[in-house]
């Protein structure tokens, strides 16, 4: 096992995976002997070059068609959208073609393709480069989404995400890339569709996603040894598909629940995912679904409102505190 | 207020108004059934739902109304009374769940202390309990699913900070007494047994057993069966084959009574009940008894009662008996008068069975011998099956325990 940060097992992911195949391409914005705007892509233009490795234009329609056009003739195209706010520019692209391009050839045509966006705030970017967008994702059918929260996860995850068959849609969390956590030494699969347990516990089940996942960690830690409860935490990893199996028993072995979102409120995955649990385990519950979201605002770009605004662990803290009785 | 016909039901449109309670200028208080209404479906009473003055009748009795009409007004302190902590009951009307009646314009603020969460209203509906059993340790006194768990454990909760109970009327401890509160186990047995006896006729008879020929077969092989499994080979392993074989003959012995009917199972899920050192009773399932030989069924039972107790059965473990055994013959009973194990037909207790003088005939002679004997009883309902028949069955079990060569088949 090795210590890596979160951006040097991005690069890990990508480097594992064009050493194995061939056939695995990266474009995107200064992505190339720039290292990438997060520095989370150094080095792998000097190891694969210029033909598998592109610098393109600031145009993420042009990166996304180029992309699908690969993925359809053979290729295997890793594409970053270097903030996922932009996603929106390439949303036609995402949305009605590759997303749908398998089921409307009736199977025939693959889009075997990741996109890596950054995504989240909390590090001062503005409304415009702060946004967290996996529910945005979430909402497409044919499209996976997966959401690491560590270092082992992304290189696990991404070299997932890059095997798969389907467009899956890769969120690294901004304010992670620094974080430091082991990977595991040479190739590291994991699997798309897992959520994990990363703190057991028998009092209330927190579902956290992302930059969410340490917080809530944080917040457990002090909610036991401040107040005495016992916090369940699990990380959601992947919102397409959706591990629906490991939180509906986590909630039961807990009957309380509590989601913390970095997404904005209104439709977060949060919303989705309690009304599974309403639905599913209705009669296992023992106090209503809480969830700690994002305010339905453009975040702030003023440092004490965008950490006002974003769930911190103190915010969760208090929260469970007060509803878990 | 304004009273309102109540929405009695989604495919109610509308409802007749049968009787008034009070009358212009009576005082009510919201407990008080101030009307009742019937309609295609149901006819009920409803209660007033608030404190004050009934000052206006709008209906009169036998009218038909649409719900939602205006029916009378209360004029009052103006505040809704909480609802009482009846209407949390989890087995509050069932007949239709939409058929709450709703007579008030404006709903009463629930008490945030009587708030029964989806799992705890489950918990409490599966095991008979009412929320006044259990007492809630979280904010205001709620019930969260710990205290019904930690209840059903080992009876009240014991939680310092929580307020205590006002004790029932004759429970009050003093000198001299002492008081000794159920434990959940003993509240479901005392409401099994009440309902069993309500349920059914109990009717007993004995028949009067020869276990000698039982005895030779422990004789042959209990020394080695001792040794090799660690426990006696008892005489209840005989008593139950002989049971099942005599079920085959008599198949309506092995049935659950269901309102109207009967119903006859082919195979015989044998219940065995096993005393926990005077901690209660539970009855765990030999499955396919009728399919095991004498010394399968020894060893079912001596697991059963094993698991039973080291408290590792589970619900399953009790579940689909079609017959049941009582064994108390190691207390010495002469005899025992059991109560059926609902819903099934009938059940049998086993007493001690003890060396006796007995008339025996050898050679066209009478003459006393000295031969283990003992008591079997059953109790069965007379609405399944009659005394004749039930009589014929125990005649069969006795011939079958006295007469089978049981040597041949425990060797």
């Amino acid at each position: 096992m090795a210590e890596l940060t979160y951006r040097e097992a991005v690069i890990e992911g990508i480097a594992q995976e064009m050493r194995r195949d061939n056939k695995v391409v990266f474009l995107g914005e200064d992505i190339g002997k720039a290292g990438g705007v997060f520095k989370a892509t150094v080095g792998l233009w000097d190891e694969f070059g210029d033909l598998r490795v592109r610098d393109t234009p600031i145009s993420e329609q042009a990166i996304l068609g180029a992309a699908m056009g690969a993925a359809m003739t053979g290729l295997r195209p890793i594409a970053e959208i270097m903030f996922s706010d932009f996603l929106a520019v390439c949303w036609d692209i995402v949305t009605n073609q590759i997303a749908k391009s398998r089921y409307m050839t009736g199977g025939q045509v693959d889009v075997p393709l990741v996109i890596r966006t950054a995504n989240g705030g909390g590090v001062r970017f503005g409304a415009q480069h702060s946004q967290s967008v996996e529910n945005w994702a979430m909402m497409i059918p044919g499209i996976k989404v997966v959401v690491p929260s560590t270092p082992a996860d992304v290189k696990g995850l991404l070299a997932a995400a890059i095997r798969d068959p389907d467009p899956v849609i890769f969120f690294e969390q901004k304010a992670l890339y620094a974080t430091k956590g082991e990977v595991p030494d040479g190739e590291h699969v994991d699997e798309i569709g897992k959520a994990k347990v990363v703190r057991e516990g028998d009092d209330v089940t927190i579902l956290a996603l992302a930059l969410m996942v340490p917080r809530a960690l944080e917040a457990a830690d002090r909610l036991q040894a401040e107040v005495g409860i016992s916090a369940n935490v699990v990380d959601i990893r992947s919102l397409v598909p959706l591990d629906t199996q490991t939180i509906i028993q986590q909630v039961q072995k807990t009957a309380r629940v509590v989601t913390v979102e970095e997404n904005p409120r209104l439709c977060g995955w949060g919303a989705e995912i309690v009304s599974i649990i309403a639905e599913e385990c209705f009669y296992d519950l023992d106090m209503p679904i809480v969830r700690i979201t994002t305010p339905h605002i453009p975040l702030s770009s003023a440092d004490e409102l965008e950490d006002e605004m974003i769930p911190s662990a103190d915010r969760i803290f208090e929260t469970v505190r007060r509803e878990v009785d | 207020m304004d009273v309102i016909m109540p929405q009695m039901g989604e495919t109610v449109a509308e409802g007749t108004l049968t009787v008034w309670h009070k009358k212009v200028g009576d005082n009510v208080s919201s407990s008080d059934i101030l009307f009742e209404i019937g309609t295609d479906k149901v006819e009920m009473e409803v209660p007033a739902m608030a404190d004050g003055v009934l000052t206006e009748i709008l209906v009169a009795e036998g009218d038909t109304v649409a719900v939602g009409t205006k029916l009378a007004v209360i004029e009052g302190t103006g505040e809704a009374a909480a609802l009482s902590p009846d209407a949390f009951e989890p087995e509050a009307p069932k007949a239709d769940p939409a058929a709450t009646p709703v007579p008030v314009a404006e709903r009463p603020e629930r008490d945030r202390s009587m708030k029964l969460s989806p799992v705890v209203r489950k918990l409490l509906a599966e095991n008979n309990l009412s929320h006044t059993d259990v007492t809630g340790t979280g904010r205001d006194g709620r019930i969260k699913r710990g205290d019904v768990l930690d209840y059903m454990k080992g009876g009240a909760a014991t939680v310092p900070t929580a307020p205590v109970p006002a004790e029932a009327p004759g429970a009050v401890s003093a000198e001299g007494i002492t008081v000794v509160p159920f434990s959940y186990r003993r509240k479901m047995t005392a409401e099994h047994m009440v309902r069993s006896k309500a349920t059914s006729p109990h009717v007993l008879q004995a028949v009067e057993v020869d276990f000698s020929g039982v005895n030779k077969a422990r004789q042959a092989i209990g020394a080695d069966w001792k040794r090799q499994e660690g426990y006696s080979l008892t005489f209840l392993s005989f008593i139950a084959k002989a049971v099942c074989t005599a079920i085959k003959d008599f198949p309506h012995i092995n049935g659950h009574i269901e309102k109207d009917h009967l119903v006859v199972f082919d195979r015989v899920n044998l219940a065995i009940a096993v005393d926990l050192n005077f901690e209660g009773l539970v009855a765990p399932v030999i499955r396919d008894a009728d399919l095991k030989t004498v010394t399968e069924i020894a060893r079912a039972t001596n697991e059963l009662a094993r698991r039973a107790r080291a408290g590792e059965l589970t619900p399953d473990d009790m579940a689909n008996a079609t017959y049941t055994i009582s064994n108390n013959g190691s207390f010495g009973t002469l005899i025992t008068a059991p109560i059926i194990n609902q819903p099934q037909v009938a059940i049998l207790s086993t007493d001690s069975i003890t060396k006796r003088p007995m008339v025996i005939e050898q050679d066209g002679e009478d003459l006393i011998a000295i031969r283990p004997v003992g008591i079997l009883s059953q109790s069965f309902d007379h609405r399944a099956i009659d005394g004749s028949y039930s009589g014929a069955f125990m005649r069969r079990v006795k011939e079958i325990l006295e007469g089978k060569n049981w040597v041949e088949s425990v060797s």
